[in-house]
């Protein structure tokens, strides 16, 4: 339990690292894939809720803490996400890797609409802005990102027909 | 107290939400002051570690950027090194010409090749000087070394300059030390050799310049240097092999004198008289 759980504190500061390093590098037009989520997404559905919910939290709160958001909001965004994701682990059902490609974009939808709420509850932006950048930003981001999940999708599912077999 | 935690181990999932939503929530709801000392806080003790990292992994991106920049340098300067290196070579060439412009008496017009002879051993050149800039035919052409050889056909802008290693080539030189005169011969544009009798005082390492004789190239202009004597067919005579001073694979910047034949004058004193040639 301990050896998994620091397993993933690697993986998630790894991932930190490339989202801040690396990752600017593959932006097509201002849009980059965030592999914070991805990863979380991947902890959600091996792992279940809670450390996805935790986790979930402390990433969310340390993008808070970097960027120039609200404090908070990140980390709202981030574990609902994480507990969203959970609800549909292995423990509890068997995932196709179309439903997973799927959920992982809904999981995208869930974490940039309560960024929006957020905003829209603590600055009053317009909503409608709001609801237009969800379709165009949120969209193209869960799209790219999926691009980068599908080798590990399609690896995990030959992995774990490999072991059934 | 014991239903509570039973209640929490129960719905550990739910309470986990609960509590890390509310946690969120506190700080969003906080005024800016108390946003910045809790994320003060955070930064202090727990994501310390990870901004350590991150900024490594920056540093280290920059570091490669930094690379290809200084890269991309290396090669602008290096082009430009090579640049500034030809000009220095050229600037060299043209002191050396100065230098010659200074020592002759004569006029000279400062040419520049444009094209060579494109056989193997090349016995002609072109030079950017016609008539237009004043060259006739039969001028001698000098380099900063030494002879190069003669105009002999002049076109407005350019003319055709006869290298001394044409073997059709015939120049009148002269030893210095010994006085021994001789026609500069070559068979195959490399080799050269004047004829001299046995008995004359001609030694390897001594000059061979212009004797002023045949009209064309006016004494003392440097020809070359005696290499080695080696005997000939007749016994009467023997052949003195002279390494030319001029590098004719590398001639760039020469010059014509403006010294017209010595035997035009006669060739028009004959036409006076209408001698028939």
């Amino acid at each position: 339990m301990i050896k998994s759980i620091i397993i993933w504190i690697c993986i998630f500061v790894a991932a930190v690292v490339l989202q801040t390093s690396l990752v600017p590098s593959f932006a097509i037009m201002g849009v980059k894939p965030d592999l914070l989520i991805l990863l979380l997404f991947f902890l959600a559905i091996k792992t279940g809720m809670m450390p996805a919910i935790f986790i979930g939290f402390f990433i969310g709160l340390a993008q808070d803490i970097y960027s120039p958001s609200i404090l908070g909001q990140c980390a709202l965004a981030k574990t609902i996400a994480g507990f969203f994701a959970g609800i549909f682990n292995e423990k509890v059902m068997r995932l196709d890797p179309l439903f997973l490609g799927v959920l992982l974009i809904l999981s995208f939808f869930v974490n940039d609409i309560t960024v929006y709420v957020v905003q829209f509850a603590k600055t009053g932006s317009s909503f409608t802005s709001i609801a237009q950048e969800l379709l165009r930003s949120t969209l193209f981001r869960a799209l790219y990102t999926l691009l980068f999940a599908v080798v590990p999708i399609l690896w995990e599912q030959h992995y774990t027909a490999k072991i059934r077999r | 107290m014991h239903w509570i935690i039973e209640f929490i181990v129960r719905y550990r999932n739910f309470c986990s939400l609960l509590l890390t939503v509310l946690f969120s929530l506190w700080m969003i709801s906080g005024t800016e002051n108390k946003q910045i000392a809790t994320a003060r806080f955070f930064t202090s003790t727990i994501f310390y570690p990870l901004q350590y990292i991150v900024n490594q992994a920056s540093t280290i991106r920059n570091i490669f950027e930094e690379n290809r920049r200084l890269r991309r340098e290396v090669v602008t300067l290096s082009v430009k090194v090579a640049a500034l290196q030809e000009q220095a070579a050229q600037n060299s060439r043209l002191r050396g010409m100065l230098d010659i412009a200074q020592n002759y008496q004569y006029e000279l017009t400062p040419v520049r090749v444009i094209a060579h002879d494109p056989s193997e051993s090349f016995r002609s050149i072109i030079i950017d000087g016609g008539k237009k800039h004043g060259i006739q035919q039969w001028m001698p052409v000098i380099g900063e070394q030494g002879v190069v050889g003669k105009v002999v056909q002049v076109m407005n802008g350019l003319s055709l300059v006869q290298l001394l290693r044409d073997p059709a080539n015939r120049t009148s030189v002269m030893i210095q030390k010994s006085r021994t005169i001789g026609i500069l011969e070559t068979n195959n544009g490399h080799d050269f050799f004047i004829r001299c009798r046995s008995h004359e005082d001609v030694k390897p390492g001594d000059t061979a310049t212009t004797s002023g004789l045949g009209g064309i190239y006016p004494s003392g202009l440097l020809v070359g240097t005696i290499s080695k004597i080696s005997d000939s067919n007749d016994p009467l005579f023997k052949k003195a092999w002279i390494k030319l001073s001029i590098d004719f694979d590398h001639i760039e910047e020469l010059f014509v004198i403006r010294l017209s034949a010595q035997w035009s004058s006669f060739v028009n004193e004959f036409d006076s008289i209408g001698f028939e040639q």
